[in-house]
């Protein structure tokens, strides 16, 4: 694979974006490529009408919420990429033979792949609802970066949110434990052989 | 090598005595009870790998199934006595009186689809066809000692359409059956006596061409070879039905979890269903929406990826250990097969004054 993301990574909240920041931006951005824009206000004031506001602070306030961990966990075979959140389903890469494989249900399709280094991942949704998470990882990899971006056919443009991330080791416990069935987790001070 | 086998005689000693015992019944078996020999079931897993996520298939509990679920129709074909000895073998017998075999088709906790195919060792297609069970009530309340009572039926089923095969032949095929598989398994062992005895059909069937005399020595050699490895497939046997009862009871609680993720998944479709929103499209509670169906659907799929995890750490290493006792049985057997084939060729040669 092109690049490593395994380990455990925590947010650094002195890089991310401020959404209200990327929000204002977004909202300039409306302004300039609306169509109102041929009749301003005055001269210099563009207008976006309420509808575009609404349905980006919509697309605002959804990549926040997707946003939000603040702890992933990412673990890496030669097939797959698993990166897990809290309070989030586990994305999941597969690649068979090279080829990434796509994950469907009934409510939507999540399909991955590789854009040079990066890792994206894209989720469709209906309504034209789609979330797509770009990560990309430092040299050292000390640092990982999650552009996330919410789009919708209902907004005339995405909304797109940088989340950073750092490196960190989980204290190593004195135990070793598995998951049975019968048992449910099972702790050991020893190796435990699954 | 038997050697070198931790103690295959702690293995072997039991059933050699029942065999020794089982040796003045076994002119008495009526020709009807023909033995039966259920080969270890094909797990059936998808070659695409890419595939068994989406047919929630686990590749490594579809094999433990496969060793798990011949031995209940085991039970059930014995516990009919219609047949002689009923056996779970670890690769199908060609030479088997009559070997059934089977696939598992599906099996998701609630549903179990096999296809069963028996064939007598004539060649004749007895059945082949899919079978499908589902959990009932029962499965909650039956206490039972073989456990997997909710497709009860289904194994009853598959044991009704081979009695009812049985029944459409005479006693003198079922004889016939009897001798085609002694022949077949004589043909293998020492080719040069007994590679003429039977007529091979394009279409697999066999007829006997001639028979070889009551009381020709190197036949009574044979049988007494095949009996010595009767009691090693009763030892293999043995080890099915140990690792059948160790596992019951965490493979029907794997069961019932499989039963019960799928169940709270059709929930989870109904409820998406009646809690749709009428918030506007576009809106953050529409797209909301949209993102939690997707996310909850995901969470349920990981939960049983979770629990396939856990079923695999508690019985792999019984299953491990349970694998490594019949290879090393099997092991010994394919090492006595090749001596006694070479013995029995070598016989052959020094009685009739034949090169092999």
């Amino acid at each position: 694979m092109p690049a490593d993301f395994s380990g455990s990574w925590e947010r650094n909240y002195v890089l991310d974006d401020e959404v209200n920041a990327v929000l204002r931006e977004a909202f300039n951005r409306l302004s300039r490529t609306s169509p109102d824009q041929r009749n301003p206000a005055g001269p210099g004031i563009a207008m976006a009408s309420s509808r575009d506001v609404s349905s980006l602070v919509a697309l605002a306030r959804l990549a926040e919420l997707i946003t939000r961990p603040d702890v992933l966990t990412i673990s890496q075979t030669e097939h797959e990429i698993s990166i897990e959140r809290k309070d989030d389903y586990a994305m999941l890469c597969a690649f068979y033979a090279g080829v990434a494989k796509g994950i469907e249900n009934g409510y939507g399709t999540e399909i991955c792949g590789w854009d040079g280094a990066q890792l994206v991942s894209n989720l469709v949704l209906p309504d034209g609802l789609q979330v797509t998470h770009r990560f990309t990882v430092s040299a050292d990899r000390e640092q990982l970066r999650v552009v996330t971006t919410v789009s919708s056919s209902t907004s005339r443009i995405p909304f797109t949110l940088r989340r950073f991330y750092t490196k960190f080791d989980r204290p190593r416990s004195s135990f070793n434990c598995i998951e049975t069935l019968s048992m449910k987790r099972v702790c050991s001070t020893g190796e435990i052989l699954p | 090598m038997i050697c070198c086998m931790a103690n295959p005689w702690k293995f072997l000693l039991p059933q050699l005595l029942v065999f020794l015992a089982g040796i003045a019944l076994a002119d008495a078996r009526e020709p009807a009870a023909l033995n039966v020999s259920i080969a270890v079931f094909d797990p059936g897993v998808p070659a695409e790998q890419s595939l068994h996520r989406d047919l929630q298939v686990f590749p490594r509990i579809r094999e433990i199934e496969a060793m798990f679920l011949p031995f209940v129709l085991r039970e059930t074909l014995a516990n009919t006595n219609t047949w002689g000895a009923v056996r779970v073998v670890p690769a199908p017998d060609v030479a088997a009186e009559l070997l059934v075999s089977g696939t598992i088709v599906q099996s998701d906790g609630e549903n179990l689809k096999l296809r069963i195919r028996a064939v007598d060792a004539s060649g004749h297609i007895w059945l082949d066809r899919v079978f499908a069970g589902t959990v009932t009530d029962s499965y909650a309340t039956r206490d039972d000692t073989y456990g997997s009572p909710g497709y009860w039926n289904l194994y009853e089923e598959i044991a009704d359409n081979l009695r009812l095969a049985r029944g459409l032949l005479d006693d003198k095929t079922l004889r016939n059956i009897g001798e085609i598989s002694m022949l077949r398994y004589a043909s293998q062992l020492a080719p040069s006596a007994f590679g003429d005895y039977l007529n091979a059909a394009a279409d697999g069937t066999f007829t006997i061409h001639r028979l070889p005399a009551g009381n020709d020595p190197m036949l009574e050699r044979i049988e007494r070879i095949r009996g010595v490895e009767f009691v090693i497939t009763d030892a293999v046997d043995a080890r099915y039905q140990e690792l059948h009862q160790e596992i019951a009871s965490i493979y029907d609680l794997w069961r019932e979890y499989r039963r019960k993720a799928v169940a709270y998944q059709m929930d989870d479709v109904q409820r998406v269903q009646s809690s749709r929103s009428d918030a506007p499209r576009g809106s953050y509670e529409a797209m909301k929406q949209l993102y939690d169906n997707y996310k909850s659907d995901r969470i349920i799929a990981q939960e049983q990826d979770r629990l396939a995890v856990a079923f695999n750490n508690e019985l792999g290493p019984k299953v491990a250990a349970m694998e490594a006792r019949v290879a090393e049985l099997e092991g010994w057997v394919d090492e006595q097969y090749a001596e006694w084939h070479r013995l029995l060729e070598e016989l052959f040669e020094v009685e009739t004054g034949l090169s092999p």
